[in-house]
């Protein structure tokens, strides 16, 4: 079953590279920790259900629709809460992270209720659930090949985002040295606007993916998952996009061959092991820049 | 007559610049050293390797104290503080938030020793301790004329007297070497008159002072002995007259050909 | 003593004496209780990121760590409630140390993210390990607090199941920390810590070797948060891994932020307040037909709203250790007086 264990873990762990992307990217330009992505996360995936039940749209229009209320919440969360602290110490800006975290899941809390609910299913592709390769003991359903898919597009285009574009230079401008961005007129605030969109469009995509895979949502889906792309991020090395990406996929696989030979009921402390065993033995994770404090 | 801190070949590279190259001299006890060189020289970069803020990459930081010599290259800046080499910063970093008085006794740190168990209990050993934190704390302001803003905030002092506050932070900790980053940046003429004459007194209380400073007349005026960086490296060393007149310390300050003008 | 000060102490008085009122309410004392309970919780956890400015998200575990050895000690080996409270917090200290250690070396957010995933292992660990903790089933019948006084006289020998005497329990023990706290902000130790928080480079060129003391600082913290621990373990006398989960972490937290970090008075003052609000929300929200976790929308929002608009809290924290230390007294009447005469000449000259 190492097999199928492993493919389980790949889809897990793209899903998690994509959260993760998401918290690296803005801790690159502002130097946060962004705790309510994991609620952007969450979003997404009510955004979508709702735009299907509610609206009555076809899947995949819900989906971009989805992607666009989270991007405009990912602005509105840096506007509101997050900008008016850029010059205040650390501890505040962290402290504001978490009660908006807090404050967002419990909004969604009283909008959706608590309890768990389905994916419709009927709003997605009827073949999602049929298997598309079947190779002696392990298979491989559409669904999750299209969430391969969807993730490799997904960080493929966020990487020419990055790499190629002249936005994409400004983010890697405003990752090095801010004041110098800004002195070469770069508009940092909308530099730092579209990174927050750019990383809670993947986050909603994240939210709705799991969600299908699951075939459940909650509003507190975002807390667990926030927690473990974070870890994602930290192994690969906070600040670093591949690494994120590359964090998520071990992560995932790690946790699926946590949860399949050590103990399933420790599935969610690989995640939280493996996250303080990188920090303490090597905190820069997998490809990232040294984080010990110089004084 | 042994140095008190002999600089023995110290190089300091941060990825691929080398900061500091081979950078050889020694500071006399008793002596005001000036350490000088046009911006990005090395200078703070030579500061922060003998405070132990940075570990240098080879070389040899050897520093005598009770006729002892030690290798101190690599040891962590409390450390240093506690040999006896305590430091003032060039851009000002004082507690902003605390009083004046508590930035100098937070210095008396290294010289004191009540652990928790003793503050809790509050012992008769930790209250002695204590009342002479303060003592002290009280002698050092009133030595650089800060005695009576004692209770005030220390953000609420003037740019002067922060410099100032910042010298009897590092004098508290009582050093054998005192490291002075541009003290008289900012300073009006007058306040830099009063950093001339504490500068004298710190030196006639037997600490041995070793400074940064870009205003030239103050470094000729008070400096017996400079050292000249540039570009990582030592490109003179003597007494200011010799090194006014240095043809590379010249080219250095003013550009090549310069110094044939 | 000033007007402020006897009003505090009246309302003290009155709170203390509250119980042994006839008609006294179960309820508030209740209530009471428990704000108490987070009292030293809040307190404790202020030292972190109150006086050495790091956020600590996993102050919880370590007050699971204490409920649960308490509960346990007393289970299995019928310790009496006055020796599991030092063993408690000996406990909380060991694992503070152990995981400070390591992390403390790192950035603020870090440590924070470290913090909060050991607090998430540890809620693991006792749903997990059933053998020792019976996991989601929960730790019954764990015996109340005691007092055994035989020594004295044969039939002095108590057992609190009553409200009261545990509120009074509560109240020697949030005293007994203030005590320590109060002793601590105005020593040696607090020095180092404002230092850290204020400016680590320049606290490590004044001699303080920062790790130490920040290990030293997350060690007492989780100490407080152990006693707590062991004193709720006691007096609810039934626990379970749910009430150790992320929420009373940060509920804590808000209660330091709006009462002011690195303030011990704040961090009393935070968690009365919270304590009392979530009562209230928790009725109002039941008739709303909201479910009672939604309360932590309004804590969540105190907490941005606080540092966006008033960062300090309600109160700021300290500025000078111990003014009211009498050797800083005196040094402010020295000073008085050799100011005076230049005032005079000033005035004279003028």
């Amino acid at each position: 079953m190492l097999e199928q264990q492993l493919i389980n873990g790949l889809t897990l762990g793209l899903i998690y590279a994509l959260i993760a992307v998401g918290y690296t990217m803005v801790y690159g330009v502002i130097q946060l920790i962004n705790f309510a992505h994991g609620e952007i996360y969450m979003l997404g995936a009510f955004f979508c259900v709702t735009f299907i039940t509610a609206a009555g749209m076809p899947f995949y229009v819900a989906i971009l629709m989805a992607i666009i209320c989270c991007m405009l919440c990912g602005i509105l969360l840096d506007i509101i809460a997050y900008r008016p602290l850029r010059k205040a110490p650390r501890l505040a800006a962290l402290i504001t992270a978490i009660g908006m975290s807090i404050f967002l899941q419990n909004v969604a809390l009283i909008i959706w209720g608590s309890r768990s609910r389905p994916f419709p299913q009927g709003a997605l592709p009827p073949f999602f659930r049929e298997k598309a390769l079947v190779m002696g003991d392990i298979s491989l359903t559409w669904l999750q090949l299209f969430i391969f898919a969807v993730a490799i597009i997904m960080m493929l285009g966020l990487y020419l985002t990055i790499n190629k574009t002249r936005i994409g230079t400004a983010m890697r401008a405003l990752a090095q040295n801010k004041t110098a961005a800004s002195l070469m007129g770069i508009n940092v605030n909308y530099v730092i606007s579209f990174t927050f969109a750019l990383g809670s469009a993947m986050g909603a995509v994240a939210g709705i993916l799991v969600s299908v895979y699951y075939n459940t949502l909650y509003p507190t889906m975002g807390y667990t998952a926030g927690v473990k792309a974070f870890a994602a991020a930290v192994l690969g090395g906070i600040g670093s996009v591949p690494g994120a990406m590359v964090g998520g996929v071990v992560l995932g696989v790690a946790e699926a061959l946590g949860a399949g030979y050590v103990s399933s009921l420790y599935r969610d402390g690989v995640a939280y092991a493996v996250m303080i065993a990188v920090i303490i033995f090597r905190p820069s994770g997998i490809l990232g820049r040294s984080v010990v404090d110089k004084a | 007559m042994t140095p008190l801190l002999e600089i023995d070949g110290i190089s300091k590279r941060f990825g691929g610049l080398l900061a500091l190259t081979d950078v050889s001299f020694n500071v006399i006890e008793g002596e005001i050293l000036g350490l000088i060189g046009p911006n990005g020289a090395g200078k703070t970069t030579m500061f922060n390797c003998i405070a132990g803020v940075y570990k240098p990459t080879s070389g040899n930081l050897v520093f005598t104290r009770d006729e002892k010599s030690l290798r101190i290259n690599g040891r962590k800046p409390e450390k240093m503080t506690e040999l006896g080499i305590a430091r003032t910063f060039q851009n000002i970093r004082l507690f902003s938030a605390l009083t004046v008085l508590d930035n100098v006794r937070i210095a008396r740190h290294c010289r004191t020793t009540s652990n928790f168990f003793r503050s809790v209990l509050r012992t008769r050993f930790q209250r002695a301790e204590e009342k002479e934190i303060v003592d002290a704390s009280m002698r050092w302001l009133d030595f650089v004329g800060l005695g009576h803003h004692a209770l005030a905030d220390a953000s609420s002092l003037s740019y002067g007297d922060q410099r100032r506050l910042e010298i009897a932070r590092a004098l508290a900790t009582e050093p054998k070497l005192l490291l002075l980053d541009e003290p008289a940046a900012g300073m009006n003429p007058r306040e830099t008159r009063m950093l001339v004459d504490l500068i004298h007194a710190i030196l006639d209380a037997g600490v041995s002072v070793m400074l940064i400073e870009h205003d030239m007349k103050l470094v000729m005026k008070i400096c017996k002995r400079l050292v000249v960086l540039d570009h990582g490296t030592l490109i003179a060393e003597g007494g200011p007259k010799e090194v006014r007149e240095n043809p590379q310390v010249i080219e250095a300050y003013l550009g090549r050909g310069a110094a044939h003008a | 003593m000033n007007i402020g000060k006897s009003l505090i102490l009246l309302i003290v008085a009155a709170v203390l004496t509250y119980p042994l009122v006839p008609q006294s309410s179960d309820y508030i004392i209740h209530v009471m209780t428990l704000a108490m309970v987070y009292m030293i919780l809040a307190m404790g956890l202020n030292i972190v990121p109150g006086f050495c400015g790091l956020l600590d998200l996993g102050y919880v575990g370590f007050y699971g760590i204490g409920a649960y050895t308490a509960g346990l000690l007393t289970i299995h080996y019928d310790m009496s409630f006055w020796v599991i409270v030092p063993l408690a917090a000996l406990n909380g200290a060991l694992w503070g140390a152990l995981l400070g250690a390591p992390t403390l070396r790192l950035t603020g957010d870090y440590f924070a993210i470290v913090t909060f995933g050991f607090s998430e292992l540890v809620v693991l660990f006792l749903t997990n390990e059933i053998w020792l903790t019976r996991g989601p089933l929960g730790l019954p019948g764990i015996q109340p607090i005691t007092v055994n006084l035989t020594w004295l006289n044969e039939a002095w020998y108590f057992q609190f199941y009553d409200k009261t005497p545990n509120f009074y329990v509560v109240a020697l023990l949030v005293g007994l920390v203030f005590f320590i706290m109060r002793r601590m902000e105005d020593s040696r130790l607090g020095r180092a810590w404002y230092a850290i928080r204020e400016d680590p480079l320049a606290a490590a060129s004044c001699g303080v070797n920062i790790l130490n003391y920040k290990v030293i600082a997350f060690a007492i913290s989780a100490a407080i948060g152990a006693v707590g621990g062991c004193f709720y373990a006691r007096w609810s006398m039934f626990l379970s891994p749910d009430m150790f989960k992320f929420w009373e972490s940060f509920l804590v937290l808000c209660m330091v932020v709006l009462g002011g970090l690195g303030n011990i008075k704040g961090a009393l003052l935070g968690a009365v307040i919270l304590v009392c609000l979530g009562e209230v929300l928790r009725e109002v929200l039941t008739s709303l037909g909201l479910p009672p976790e939604t309360r932590f929308m309004a804590y969540g929002l105190i907490m941005v709203l606080i540092m966006r608009f008033k960062p300090s809290g309600f109160f700021p924290a300290i500025a000078s250790s111990g003014r009211s230390n009498p050797l800083l007294l005196d040094l402010q009447k020295r000073l008085a007086a050799r100011n005076a005469p230049k005032d005079e000449a000033r005035d004279a000259a003028a």
